[in-house]
């Protein structure tokens, strides 16, 4: 089953410095019906302004992944970690008992774009945790690209949970299949252009697709696409 | 200042002036007043809560790990908290 999740259809907020749109239920939205997918828990799409971003603040009990789309992202945290991303960077932010962390855009003059997901860890009171790393971005054409999985490896950020979240970009016109085991779900989110899922759904910048019970995915671009695709256990509530 | 927030966005469930905040080994006894709604709220996320002590230039926070959170007979809410971090504002 494939349930699509149109922009339009979204929740964001906005002030002065901030723009986020929300896929599921964040802070004053809060929709019963729309808390989780599997162990995933957010996914926001926020811009955030130069010299500005999210002050110092705690987290527990979440696997935080920061994926910088356009400009930079600052994170300093309470264990001493400091760490600036850009495109071709992800962190990964374990919250376990207890962590506090910042998150400012440190350009001048750039705004900054970046996915925020959280995800429910497989084990609570984990010690806190960071890293960050730089992928090949030349290895995102028209393949999926493991950027955050479950083991570590080169490029790829470790997450206490059994996710993998891929990235691609593909080109128009051109395709790729991804096959899924058996009571694992799928998120695809299209971070620019557009594409259609299994020939049928078209799906466009910061719309979202959840999918279960289904053995392969076809995706194809209707226009050069970026997008994230990940994969989990579940993908009921 | 006690506010009680969401862990998940910030989402704001109580703030108020009407609290009392009592050590007991190595835990913390959080009491405080709250209307039916507040309580109802405080409640149904007990899990998920982050409570925040707001001085001038610093904050501590404060949160149930067990989510040991409930009404008491007078009708305010009570947490047994076992973590607390100070940290500056």
């Amino acid at each position: 089953m494939i349930n699509v999740f149109k922009k339009e259809d979204g929740h964001s907020a906005s002030n002065d410095w901030v723009e986020s749109h929300f896929s599921f239920s964040f802070g004053n939205y809060y929709d019963s019906d729309n808390v989780r997918f599997g162990p995933m828990r957010v996914l926001n799409d926020d811009t955030i302004q130069p010299n500005k971003g999210f002050g110092i603040h705690p987290h527990r009990e979440a696997e935080v992944v920061s994926i910088a789309i356009t400009g930079q992202l600052k994170h300093e945290d309470s264990l001493g970690n400091s760490g600036v991303i850009e495109f071709g960077q992800v962190q990964r932010m374990t919250a376990g008992t207890g962590i506090l962390h910042s998150e400012i855009n440190p350009s001048e003059t750039e705004p900054g774009r970046f996915l925020q997901l959280w995800f429910f860890p497989h084990t609570k009171q984990l010690p806190p945790s960071y890293e960050d790393v730089k992928f090949d971005v030349n290895q995102l054409t028209n393949q999926l690209l493991p950027v955050v999985a479950p083991s570590a490896s080169a490029g790829v950020a470790m997450i206490h949970q059994d996710v993998t979240i891929y990235l691609s970009k593909l080109e128009q016109g051109k395709s790729l299949d991804f096959n899924q085991e058996e009571d694992r779900g799928i998120l695809v989110y299209v971070i620019s252009g557009a594409a259609y899922l299994d020939n049928e759904h078209l799906i466009g910048k910061q719309d979202s697709a959840r999918i279960t019970n289904l053995s392969s995915l076809h995706i194809k671009a209707e226009e050069d696409c970026f997008f994230m695709l990940i994969d989990l256990p579940g993908g009921d509530l | 200042m006690l506010m009680i927030r969401h862990a998940i966005g910030s989402r704001l469930f109580l703030q108020t002036d009407d609290y009392t905040i009592t050590p007991e080994g190595e835990k913390w006894i959080i009491t405080a007043g709250a209307k039916q709604e507040e309580l109802d709220n405080l409640l149904a996320f007990k899990e998920e809560l982050n409570l925040f002590v707001v001085g001038e230039n610093e904050k501590t926070w404060y949160y149930s790990s067990d989510a040991e959170i409930e009404k008491t007979e007078a009708g305010n809410i009570q947490i047994i908290a076992d973590h607390k971090t100070k940290y500056p504002v």
